[in-house]
């Protein structure tokens, strides 16, 4: 009788003990996300630079619509700006992201619909993240395309969706020495006006 | 003496007809020109309404308006616009019931449907400042012919276009290094 307690008392802990774990974990969880957040940069993207491709407007808009969208979702950034907001002008941790098209195919999706093997929607670009007095934290080559299903426009998406999963991969420099060192530059700068402002662009 | 009649009748009314068929085109185009709502699909990017939106864009005084059907209407100021940009696309129309139906179809027989399931439509893209000057882009869908009269009546209302401009001068630069030379 007396075991059978002992047993079900050591049972009841257990239980405690597996039910409780998983509120211990999100605690921590929550606890490293804070710690995190405390210093986290913030974000502006940049108007879609087409570079030497002819890319229809409609695309550039997309791609830096989707791009907002998606680089807000990884949740990476403590905010995320629009191309000339001036409320990033305040900010001391920001990043500017800049998107050059480097290769666009055109597809059609009557072409995939008919085909399946033809008419694909083909974009890769270059993706920077640079610090307030241009220089470059992160580098990639991303490509977005539609082989199948969708329309033209999600190769956008699809791209937008790559860019933002890999700076979400990637890891970011420290935001206050590097801030440090702009506002540091920033200043030196004073003298020189020709410097006078670190450029965003 | 009734076949006379008839002959006699018969010229009068092919010009009543012709008459009657002609007149009904320009009356039509004129309020074509004349109207500033369109039906369109906002595909993304209009501030305050959520993607793939079904609605009419109009232009109200000094503001580009998006409307959803029994829904408040979004308003942009038109001097706010800084380009405005058409665009053609072509895509298979049905969704995805259809997609799943063509891919159900034997011997291949959905390939040949999606050959005829396609529609043309008119893509107008614009970019647009909002208040703290942070840069907005939208593209609306609509029925394909109607994208042009919209565009110029926007321009005329105040709205900038660049990359026409851009276009233009990037016509004319070979020109001008030609004479040079």
């Amino acid at each position: 009788m007396k075991a059978n307690s002992k047993y079900s008392a050591l049972a009841a802990i257990i239980v405690m003990v597996i039910l409780a774990l998983p509120y211990r974990l999100a605690a921590d969880a929550k606890s490293a996300a804070n710690k995190s957040s405390t210093a986290q940069w913030s974000v502006e993207v940049d108007k879609i630079n087409p570079g030497d491709v002819d890319l229809e407007s409609a695309f550039q808009v997309a791609i830096y619509e989707n791009l907002l969208d998606e680089v807000g979702k990884t949740k990476r950034f403590k905010q995320v700006f629009r191309s000339g907001d001036r409320n990033a002008k305040d900010v001391p941790d920001l990043l500017l992201l800049k998107t050059t098209v480097q290769k666009y195919t055109a597809g059609s999706e009557t072409k995939r619909a008919v085909t399946t093997v033809s008419g694909a929607t083909k974009l890769n670009v270059l993706s920077q993240l640079c610090a307030r007095d241009g220089k470059v934290v992160l580098e990639l080559t991303v490509e977005g395309d539609v082989h199948f299903f969708g329309s033209n426009l999600r190769a956008t998406h699809n791209l937008a969706r790559n860019v933002a999963k890999k700076i979400k991969e990637s890891t970011l420099p420290d935001p206050s020495p590097a801030a440090s060192e702009s506002t540091a530059a920033a200043s030196g700068a004073a003298s020189n006006p020709a410097a006078k402002r670190p450029s965003l662009r | 003496m009734r076949r006379g009649f008839m002959k006699k009748l018969s010229p009068i009314l092919l010009l009543w007809c012709g008459t009657a068929m002609f007149a009904q085109t320009p009356s039509g185009a004129a309020s074509a020109a004349t109207t500033n709502e369109v039906n369109v699909t906002q595909i993304m990017g209009f501030e305050g309404t959520a993607k793939n939106t079904k609605g009419k864009l109009s232009i109200q005084d000094t503001a580009l308006q998006f409307q959803k059907s029994g829904d408040t209407a979004v308003q942009v100021s038109l001097a706010s616009i800084q380009d405005v940009v058409l665009g053609e696309e072509n895509r298979q129309v049905g969704g995805l019931p259809m997609t799943l139906s063509k891919a159900a179809t034997p011997y291949g027989g959905g390939r040949v449907v999606s050959l005829f399931s396609h529609k043309k439509y008119d893509t107008l893209t614009l970019q647009y400042l909002d208040s703290n000057g942070a840069l907005h882009g939208a593209i609306f869908e609509l029925v394909k012919g109607e994208a042009e009269g919209f565009r110029s009546q926007l321009i005329a209302k105040g709205a900038r276009v660049v990359q026409a401009e851009n276009k233009a001068a990037k016509q004319n630069a070979p020109e001008i290094s030609s004479e040079s030379k």
